[in-house]
């Protein structure tokens, strides 16, 4: 629906939604913006950068370990590299790309809503991130990183082992960074609920908002362990308490607990939206609906639901009772049915379409493999006699890069092909984009398979360097030669990218032809999403013709045109009835000064200043007062 | 279609759902305190720990009798507003915020009596002792702003955006509530 083609009238209206959601240009726009898809860009840049850094520390790891005796490294510049690639890829890129640069950009447009439900809040988690980013990176300016491992594990975070500032960045920064991610979640949760197009029931809500509600929920559940933790273990460094040293009452097992009944979770978090890109690619270039979409619908939520139920694998080996060990291997074990219905449905929606092997639809594909490969291990672990000889060797290593870079991250980097058309306006090229995902794939196999190998030689975990002569030389030099070709493969995508941005075909609105509402605004889409707010009766709303055609009829007429304010339509939770407009927030620089008075109270708890930290928290408080000073309906 | 005004509709606000997840994310947050309370309990021979008297009773039930009640004036403050009558939602609000107050000092001076007795440094109980009990606190304060500022608020009528503001916290107020009673038996077990 490009403006020109509109009939006059339609026209008009959708020239005044314009003047009305247009934001402030410039420098000043980006730092008081609340438009989901420039914070989504926001977030997608700032992610990116951070990729780019937990790159370079995997670069540093695989130099260091390519031979025997590396000294590459020092030992303590090793611990920080490792600590801070685990940290990073997580923390500052898995999750802030899923959720903040993808959710917040297509969720949105995939309900046919103007805005999230809290637009101020989501500028504000946006900030949060950055500033809990920064925060991390400049411990690691300092060569004062986190050195404990991504779960630095107690006692070893005490001040005994532990005596510099590295675990005090690595707790406050991840209480910080867990602000901005509980603030998305709860944003998406009710985005989710109230903010879809009407007629969009729950059963017509496309499957990659299924994988949003699940990682949201898994997130609002799944954090409030970690912080508890972290506040524990800052708690007793800087202030005395005893949670975890044994000699005054405390239990190092507490902080495992914690860590997993949050980390656990976490690993789904990580792989759901991965899930949810899959299966917005598939019906695209298979050219059908998926294969059991209520089941699929039902796996992604279940995946979140039992990963609550199996932190204890990761405690096989801590001498936890027998009783225990059993019930999180079942539980373990349950976690391959809703995968399997998932991978089953991925498949058999290919195999009924008629595939168009393109490279949005290739890094699917590539993601099946290493995601069956990786689930593969996974299963063994569940098996307690077989985890707990491999604990802490390279086969774990091997095991959760499959599903964290295999699984995870190959459907960001198809899912960053795929919609590239949407937020540009411009194709990318095809033929190179293919030869990266051939380049990618063959890195990824060659870096993370032989740590399977190396593992079961008896390799551990973490170790910063090793001898000749156990038989692993050539394997790690193999995954260091794989890690540069996988370093390429990312190169070329993201040269791929940024070429295209310029000199890219011009795509059209829908290049794809895909199903979801995303493709049914202009690429790029305008600040107001969509002139008239689209009303849905599938699943698959844009291949309903005479639905989109209705669209471009009431915009003519002014029906949901919402035309006259700065608006957007709520409806009811389980049917998607319409039920209200509602005045959205406009821009704003409250989430910046708020996000940077918490910068500030993250530093003072860094450098024990508890009183100017309180008066900080303070000023936070006060701004929150004043955040709708003008309330949006008399804006 | 036009706006339906907020006194007849239907379906609960976005504010609303928002507070309901926030306290889901809180409630876990005081789930997780609770289990390591627990988890610290049963690894510990003697807790509380020698030289630590066990925790008073009598006090902290009926304070907690007294917090609980103040979940009538903040519903009825949230439905007065929703009515449109704008004083009997300020008096609902000042009311709940008086005993609020009250609570909140009394049990400040327990806290700092309880200081005096066994230090959070002291012993592992000491430490999820204060660190469970001050996060109540903490939480209870964080409720007696909001009320404050929905209170400054109301002194320019209602809107839309002050009542979902007052309904959601209510909610809050609620689950606040709800986690007191949680809090409380925990913090009393050991004398139970």
């Amino acid at each position: 629906m490009t403006l020109e083609v509109l009939p006059p009238l339609a026209r008009r209206r959708a020239q005044r939604l314009g003047l009305i959601w247009e934001e402030r240009p410039g420098l000043l726009g980006w730092l008081t913006t609340v438009d989901h898809k420039r914070i989504g860009l926001l977030y997608f840049f700032t992610t990116l950068v951070f990729f780019g850094a937990g790159g370079i520390e995997a670069l540093l790891i695989r130099t260091q370990l390519a031979g025997p005796n590396g000294t590459v490294l020092s030992p303590e510049a090793f611990n920080q590299a490792m600590t801070m690639h685990g940290v990073t890829m997580i923390f500052l890129f898995v999750i802030p790309m899923t959720v903040g640069a993808f959710g917040n950009y297509l969720l949105p447009l995939m309900l046919g809503a103007r805005d999230l439900a809290f637009p101020r809040l989501n500028a504000l988690s946006y900030w949060l991130f950055l500033g809990s980013g920064l925060f991390l990176y400049v411990g690691v300016l300092l060569g004062k990183a986190p050195d404990c491992g991504w779960f630095c594990y107690a006692p070893l975070n005490t001040k005994e082992y532990d005596p510099g500032l590295n675990a005090d960045f690595y707790a406050l920064g991840l209480i910080f960074n867990g602000l901005s991610t509980t603030a998305g979640a709860l944003n998406f949760i009710v985005t989710i609920f109230k903010l879809r197009a009407p007629g969009m029931s729950f059963n017509r809500m496309p499957l990659f908002v299924f994988a949003m509600l699940a990682v949201s929920l898994s997130l609002i559940f799944a954090l409030p362990p970690l912080t508890t933790n972290l506040v524990f273990l800052e708690l007793q460094r800087n202030v005395g308490f005893h949670f975890f040293d044994v000699a005054h009452g405390g239990d190092a097992l507490l902080w495992q607990h914690l860590f997993w009944l949050f980390g656990h979770p976490e690993v789904y978090i990580i792989i759901l939206p991965a899930m949810g890109i899959a299966t917005s690619i598939i019906p695209t270039f298979a050219r059908r609906k998926m294969v059991a979409f209520p089941l699929v619908a039902l796996a992604e939520l279940l995946v979140a639901f039992i990963g609550f139920g199996v932190w204890g694998h990761h405690m096989f080996a801590t001498g936890l009772p027998v009783g225990a060990l059993i019930f999180f291997a079942a539980a373990s074990m349950m976690v391959v049915i809703p995968s399997a219905i998932q991978i089953f449905a991925w498949l058999f929606t290919v195999n009924l379409g008629r595939p168009d092997f393109r490279a949005p639809l290739l890094f699917i594909g590539g993601f099946i493999a290493l995601f069956v490969i990786g689930g593969l291990s996974g299963i063994m672990f569940a098996a307690i006699p077989f985890d707990q000889a491999t604990t802490d060797t390279y086969f774990v290593v091997a095991h959760f890069h499959f599903i964290i870079f295999g699984a995870a991250v190959f459907p960001i980097l198809g899912g960053m092909y795929y919609w590239f058309p949407k937020v540009t306006g411009r194709m990318y090229h095809e033929r190179w984009a293919q030869l990266s995902f051939w380049v990618t794939f063959l890195g990824t196999l060659l870096t993370f398979f032989p740590m399977h190998v190396v593992g079961l030689l008896g390799m551990t975990r973490r170790v910063y360097t090793y001898h000749h002569g156990f038989g692993w030389d050539a394997y790690n030099l193999s995954e260091t030669v794989g890690a540069f070709v996988l370093a390429a493969g990312l190169i070329l995508i993201f040269a791929n990218l940024l070429w295209s941005r310029f000199r890219g075909v011009p795509s059209g609105p829908d290049p794809f032809y895909g199903g979801t509402l995303e493709w049914a605004t202009t690429s790029p889409p305008p600040p107001y999403n969509f002139p008239v707010i689209p009303t849905v009766s599938s699943p698959y709303p844009n291949w309903d013709r005479a639905d989109r055609e209705e669209d471009l009829r009431r915009l003519e007429q002014g029906v949901l045109a919402l035309e006259h304010d700065h608006e957007t339509l709520a409806t009811t939770v389980r049917d998607g009835y319409a039920d209200v407009v509602l005045h959205m927030p406009s821009e704003s620089h409250w989430p910046i000064v708020v996000a940077l008075s918490l910068t500030v109270v993250f530093v003072m708890l860094l450098t024990t200043h508890f009183v100017v930290a309180g008066i900080f928290v303070g000023l936070a408080g006060l701004v929150l007062g004043a955040w709708h000073v003008r309330e949006p309906a008399a804006e | 279609m036009n706006a339906v005004p907020y006194t007849h509709r239907v379906a609960k606000p976005n504010g609303w759902w928002g507070m309901i997840v926030f306290v889901a994310t809180e409630a876990t947050l005081f789930g997780t305190l609770i289990g390591s309370y627990y988890d610290l309990r049963f690894k510990t021979p003697e807790w509380p720990p020698p030289g630590v008297p066990d925790p008073k009773v009598l006090l902290p039930l009926i304070l907690l009798a007294v917090l609980v009640s103040t979940s009538v004036p903040v519903q009825l403050a949230s439905s007065f507003a929703r009515a449109r009558r704008v004083g009997a939602a300020r008096l609902a609000l000042l009311l709940a915020l008086a005993l609020q107050c009250g609570y909140l000092a009394l049990q400040i001076h327990l806290y700092v009596d309880d200081l005096h007795r066994f230090t959070p440094q002291g012993s592992a109980y000491g430490s999820i002792y204060f660190t469970l009990v001050g996060a109540h606190h903490a939480h209870v304060f964080v409720g007696i702003l909001l009320e404050a500022w929905l209170l400054l608020r109301l002194l320019g009528g209602v809107t839309t955006y002050r009542g979902v503001g007052l309904q959601a916290t209510a909610v809050y107020w609620h689950a606040v509530n709800v986690l007191a009673i949680a809090v409380t038996i925990v913090q009393l077990s050991p004398s139970l």
